[in-house]
């Protein structure tokens, strides 16, 4: 016995070090278009993956997991999150990702805010999720929230992978009184501010934005994803015009009405963002939520990527199993399953630029990779194995510990439970 | 932040309510004599603190003002033939049949003859009772949220921490589209309780998930009362934050022995009243009728806690005055300490995966239920929320995929339990509804498949016998009056 768990003890680190192994007879997701590919070899070098062919062999020496037919996909992504950002939300102090009283509006930027040791990483990570877009909610100038970040939720190592990730906006009736209350005043403040940056020049006084602001603006103008967090129809058709006037590339967030507009979004190529348990008429803005938004969008060819919010409690804990639980219920309401795995995958990886290293199983991709005990997109389902560029992650948590530390008796106290 | 505010109303709900005042409940009509009648034989549990020198209790703290009204929507008899059946008793009958006469329950069984009665093919399908949901706001946080509900909410009455004498049941916007939202997910009767800030919510209400225009028109006919408690964190953080008692857990406690010493002298006064009727009757206490009927053991007790030893201060409360807790809501810290809840046979209301978002909160994990459930609890999932409302059997799922996960598998027909004959148990009326067995309510729900799928759909929805959701027949898909002709995207697709 004692010999077996010092045996233990040595493998876990080799494993976690290994990059370099193959998968077999996984039933793989690759998210290249062409559907599940059965008892498929995936092999990985250096954190890559090489290939993923349908009972392709193993080179020789390499290890060798076999999946026994489980169902392999990337790493997930959730598109809306606060993790890093937020740890106990009714405890402020814990929480970066809102500012008010500041100067900082469109220039506010939440990465240097990332806590790498947040326990929040770690559930996500144990429910398959590798990457995420962590989005400031406020800043301190309407209709500015800030600049978001894409975090790689990689295990004792910095997570920030792409700082100015996007710059988001908030348009409608939850955040109307900082604009003075009329939506139209945030369409104005926002149009005004980009007309603005556009005229600043450095060094030049009495200009109406500050340089901070200015340059983060002329960003957006140079190509910046700007995402628009707005639900009603009116406010999606001024989305779809303002991304026209001044030539951006935007994306909407929440968009319950976005399917009154879906040939549209599909025509200027804009993306959604968006909750589909948002079904319900919370806000005079939301009038039209529906549980088949995701399956009319993509119907339609607009790019979707899917997060959950629960009324804001997703956005932090339980983002990995909360984000399935919501692919899946779209897939209930009629999106096909293929396109959901799109829309925790390659769809944000795309929306958000970083679909050049990670979204997919194919050649060269970021090794982020799950190994799932059934239905990715059931949320009773977890990850079998979860691998972080190539790396095997623990599925350990603080929540794991304190189940394990209370369901075994104990003779001493449970604090002495480690 | 208006923004951040009603986002944060609607996270914490019941949980962490910041909303101030909004008017109070009407009085309620008072006899002179006090509200008579009916009166339960006293049980062991309602031995006074104070000496008892009179008689057994014949005054009642429980006279209903405005009883149910509501009526089955018309129906006609029905036999489901070729379902699996999750009876929500722990069995489940694979090619059953279910017969349904007079909105009871008949029969379950195989090969079953149901006359004249219309036949539903259920082959594919499943059947379960209706879900029952023991901790709803609907009605009284409702959609739409706007600028006055942030004001002043009806959730809670908000201008003592002592609202015991406020009753949900005055409150709720019976047209609120929750309701239909909650039927189309299958749930046919729901507990609406007070929020949590105050310490003493006030009393709760039972109601069919039915489209009506009174709230009495939606009442459970005959079920019995709860009243919702709360500890923690909300009411010391809102009344101490305006310098007002309790600024503290510790306040919070004496606050509540006060006001039971209180209800228990009130009450002794109204039974040497009775005794020896001379002069005037006690002036009537709305807020210690509440808690005298409490001790008679006449209220259902369910209080909101998360920590565990919040919990054992308030079994320790209820222990001094001898009153029973049926549950404790939330709970999230509930597996450490089962004993809180099997000792009493206090019930445990939980979620599967809410979580951190409070300090009380923090300890939260998924296999609560399943691990408060192999320890013998009776274990509830709840939604405190109507987005969650639509979906209690995906929260049951989670929660047992978690205890999967641990190694505490239950199969389909057990955890159908958490969400039908255990809430119904919360809500005092296990022998009426939450079980498909000869007798009983024929709340039923026929789905499109398993129901802990999260791809599962509700295909029919039944109350009473009667259809009162039908995903293939728009005309048994309610339209709430706010969202009639309001381009609204429905609760139909």
């Amino acid at each position: 016995m004692i010999r077996a768990f010092i045996f233990c003890l040595c493998l876990l680190p080799v494993t976690a070090s290994a990059q370099d192994f193959a998968i077999q007879h996984a039933d793989a997701w690759p998210m290249t278009g062409v559907g599940k590919v059965a008892d498929a070899t995936i092999v990985v070098k250096d954190g890559r993956i090489v290939s993923l062919t349908a009972g392709g062999p193993v080179p020789a020496g390499l290890a060798v997991i076999d999946a026994q037919g489980r169902t392999v996909t990337p790493g997930l992504m959730n598109a809306a999150t606060q993790l890093g950002l937020v740890e106990t939300g009714a405890a402020s102090e814990t929480n970066d990702q809102s500012v008010s009283n500041t100067s900082l509006g469109a220039s506010f930027d939440i990465q240097y805010a990332l806590n790498r040791n947040s326990v929040l990483l770690p559930v996500a990570r144990a429910d398959g999720l590798t990457r995420a877009v962590s989005y400031p909610s406020s800043a301190g100038t309407a209709p500015f929230m800030g600049q978001a970040a894409v975090i790689h939720l990689k295990e004792n190592d910095d997570i920030l992978e792409r700082a100015g990730a996007a710059l988001y906006v908030q348009i409608g009736s939850a955040s109307l009184a900082a604009a003075g209350g009329s939506r139209s005043a945030q369409w104005q403040l926002l149009r005004n501010a980009l007309t603005d940056a556009r005229l600043y020049r450095p060094g030049k006084p009495d200009q109406p934005l500050n340089r901070g602001d200015a340059e983060a603006l002329q960003k957006v103008l140079n190509g910046q994803r700007l995402v628009i967090l707005t639900q009603r129809e009116s406010d999606i058709r001024q989305a779809i015009a303002l991304a026209k006037d001044f030539h951006l590339r935007i994306a909407i967030m929440g968009g319950d009405e976005a399917w009154r507009c879906a040939p549209e979004l599909a025509a200027a190529r804009i993306p959604v963002i968006l909750d589909p348990m948002d079904n319900l008429p919370v806000s005079f803005d939301q009038i039209g939520a529906r549980l088949d938004n995701a399956a009319i969008l993509a119907r339609a060819g607009v790019e979707i990527a899917i997060y959950a919010s629960g009324n804001t409690i997703y956005l932090s804990y339980d983002a990995g199993e909360s984000m399935r639980q919501a692919a899946g219920m779209a897939v209930g309401n009629g999106l096909p399953y293929e396109a959901a795995l799109r829309a925790i995958t390659a769809g944000p990886a795309r929306i958000f630029g970083i679909d050049d290293h990670y979204g997919t199983l194919s050649a060269t991709q970021d090794a982020d990779i799950v190994i799932w005990d059934g239905d990715p997109l059931e949320p009773a389902t977890y990850p079998w194995k979860v691998f972080v560029q190539g790396r095997e992650a623990s599925l350990e948590t603080r929540q794991t510990l304190l189940r394990d530390r209370y369901a075994k008796p104990s003779p001493l106290p449970k604090v002495y439970t480690k | 932040m208006k923004s951040l505010q009603i986002v944060m109303c609607g996270l914490l709900l019941a949980a962490c309510m910041v909303l101030p005042v909004s008017t109070g409940a009407q009085p309620q009509a008072a006899g002179r004599h006090g509200p008579p009648g009916r009166k339960p034989a006293p049980s062991a549990n309602t031995a006074p603190i104070i000496p008892d020198d009179g008689p057994p209790p014949t005054v009642s703290f429980m006279t209903d003002r405005d009883p149910s009204t509501y009526k089955p929507l018309p129906r006609q008899d029905f036999l489901i033939v070729h379902a699996t059946v999750l009876d929500g008793a722990g069995h489940r009958f694979d090619d059953a049949d279910v017969l349904v006469r007079d909105g009871k329950i008949v029969a379950v069984g195989s090969g079953l003859d149901g006359g004249s009665a219309r036949v539903i093919d259920a082959r594919n399908r499943w059947v379960t009772p209706g879900i029952v949901d023991p901790h709803s706001h609907n009605g009284t946080y409702s959609m739409p949220l706007t600028s006055i509900d942030n004001e002043s909410s009806d959730v809670s009455e908000m201008s003592s921490p002592i609202a015991a004498d406020t009753w949900i049941e005055h409150a709720i916007n019976s047209q609120d589209a929750s309701f239909l939202y909650a039927l189309k997910g299958g749930v046919t009767t729901l507990q609406v309780l007070p929020g949590s800030t105050p310490q003493i919510g006030g009393r709760a209400v039972t109601l069919h998930t039915i489209p009506a225009p009174t709230v009495a028109a939606m009442k459970f006919p005959g079920a019995p009362q709860g009243l919702k408690m709360s500890c923690g964190e909300n009411a010391k953080g809102y009344f101490g934050g305006k310098g007002q008692k309790p600024t503290s857990r510790q306040g919070e406690m004496s606050n509540l022995r006060d006001i039971f010493y209180q209800a228990d002298a009130y009450r002794q006064r109204w039974r040497h009243y009775q005794r020896d009727p001379k002069g005037p009757p006690p002036a009537r206490d709305l807020k210690l009728e509440t808690l005298a009927a409490v001790l008679d053991g006449d209220l259902l007790v369910n209080i909101h806690c998360y920590r565990a030893d919040d919990m054992a201060e308030m079994q320790a409360l209820a222990s001094e005055f001898k009153f029973k807790i049926t549950a404790f809501h939330h709970a999230v810290e509930g597996y450490k300490d089962p004993d809180l809840f099997r000792k009493t046979g206090t019930c445990a209301v939980v979620w599967p995966d809410w979580w951190g978002f409070k300090m009380e909160a923090n300890d939260g994990i998924r296999e609560n239920a399943a691990i408060l459930d192999a320890a013998g609890v009776c274990v509830t999932l709840h939604s405190d929320s109507p987005v969650i409302g639509q979906h209690l059997n995906i929260e049951a799922a989670k929660a047992a995929g978690a205890g999967r996960h641990m190694g505490l598998a239950e199969p389909p027909e057990h955890v159908i339990t958490w969400i039908t004959s255990n809430p119904a148990r919360v809500l005092g009326l296990q022998d009426r509804i939450g079980t498909l067995a000869p007798g009983y309510d024929a709340d039923i729900v026929i789905w499109s498949g398993n129901p802990f799928s999260v791809y599962a759909q509700a295909d029919l929805v039944t109350i009473d016998g009667a259809v009162a959701y039908d995903r293939a027949d728009p005309a048994h898909q309610p339209v709430s009056d706010f969202q009639l002709g309001r381009k609204a995207g429905g609760t139909g697709q």
